[in-house]
């Protein structure tokens, strides 16, 4: 990217300055999703959408782009890393590690637990079994943090209020907002960590020392 | 036949050199950050340093070709004048091409964005969208076009943000 007042080029992966009089310069991220519209329009009704460009709406991807885009060559592979380099994973950088999961397996699994350098973290699958939120799992004092969680959303018309899962230490069932809606944790939410879908070959680029998630096995359900 | 003067030999190659310099000046980031090519990273720095000097470098290459032609011209004969022609022209070319952002022939951006409520999108609902919350302000990018368009240059409650994909 590159900004017309001072000319400088901005890496669109980390927001970085990479050349220019603003380089070494870093903009800030906004937190942001990446879910389908029935999710998000659920729980935005005030929201408001991005209208297409008439002009150029025929040259807009079509709903196979990334089945098409997964037979494009890569200019960088990585042979050794267990991944192919068009694997869809949902890269995490928090608490000083970097951390590549797998989407599909995500998918299947449905709810994920991972301890990110200590820190027990839960990665959801969404009601529209196509979104995935990434949550630091902390509770309040006084508290211990449950060491297991249950899917229980099933499919339907399920919305983002919906509960999903629930925790073994206080038995509160939780929606994909992270936030409990009954038992004895109602009200209050998990905090929310920032996520990435990306493809491996770019993750692990931009992320040399990241590591890749094992996946145990489904989650007990 | 008499042999073209040393002089005039020396301003030819450094017309043709001038208009080569020019060419660079266009050519040589196209090539380096050209989609699905590998760069590492000296290569990326010095295209990117090319490219912001570039439309200044190729106007004064282009000058001065137009300065040497004139030069040149009365000790050409009629080759030696239509190189020269072509030559500027070329350096002229590049001078232009130097001020075109390639990559926005290729993906149009959106320019000032538009924005629709949630019930009037004609998005379908599995579709995915890139979503932002700023102040209770909801905004949703929908990713096919946002693979487009790459950029969206946005306010959201107030905050000036870039939306990229």
């Amino acid at each position: 990217m590159r900004d017309d007042q001072t000319g400088t080029f901005w890496q669109q992966i980390s927001g970085r300055a990479v050349a220019g009089p603003l380089a070494g310069s870093q903009l800030d991220r906004v937190p942001s999703d990446e879910l389908s519209f029935a999710l998000w329009r659920g729980s935005a009704r005030s929201g408001t959408v991005l209208k297409p460009v008439s002009a150029f709406a025929k040259e807009y991807a079509t709903k196979d782009w990334d089945t098409r885009m997964k037979r494009v060559k890569t200019v960088l592979d990585f042979p050794n890393s267990g991944l192919q380099s068009r694997d869809l994973v949902l890269g995490v950088e928090a608490f000083g590690v970097s951390r590549a999961y797998l989407v599909a397996q995500l998918v299947r699994d449905q709810l994920t637990e991972d301890r990110l350098n200590g820190e027990p973290v839960l990665i959801v699958l969404g009601p529209d079994q196509k979104s995935l939120r990434v949550f630091q799992v902390r509770v309040q004092a006084g508290q211990l943090p449950s060491d297991y969680y249950r899917y229980t959303a099933g499919t339907g018309n399920a919305t983002m209020r919906t509960p999903l899962f629930v925790d073994s230490t206080t038995g509160s069932n939780w929606n994909f907002d992270g936030c409990a809606v009954s038992g004895p944790a109602q009200g209050e939410c998990l905090p929310l960590i920032q996520s990435t879908k990306d493809y491996w070959f770019d993750w692990r680029n931009y992320h040399p020392q990241t590591t890749v998630f094992k996946h145990p096995g489904r989650v007990r359900s | 036949m008499a042999r073209p003067d040393p002089n005039s030999r020396w301003l030819f190659i450094s017309l043709v050199v001038l208009s080569l310099l020019a060419v660079a000046c266009f050519a040589y980031p196209l090539y380096v950050i050209w989609p699905f090519r590998h760069q590492d990273a000296s290569e990326l720095g010095i295209a990117l340093w090319v490219k912001r000097i570039g439309p200044w470098l190729s106007m004064l290459c282009a000058a001065l070709c137009v300065a040497v032609l004139v030069l040149l011209w009365g000790r050409l004969r009629w080759f030696g004048r239509t190189a020269g022609v072509a030559l500027v022209l070329l350096a002229a070319a590049a001078c232009y091409g130097a001020r075109v952002n390639v990559y926005e022939l290729m993906f149009h951006p959106a320019g000032t964005p538009q924005f629709v409520t949630a019930d009037h999108a004609k998005v379908d609902a599995d579709d995915m969208v890139v979503a932002v919350r700023i102040d209770n302000v909801s905004r949703a990018y929908p990713v096919r076009e946002m693979a487009y368009h790459h950029i969206i240059n946005d306010t959201v409650a107030g905050e000036p943000i870039a939306a990229t994909y």
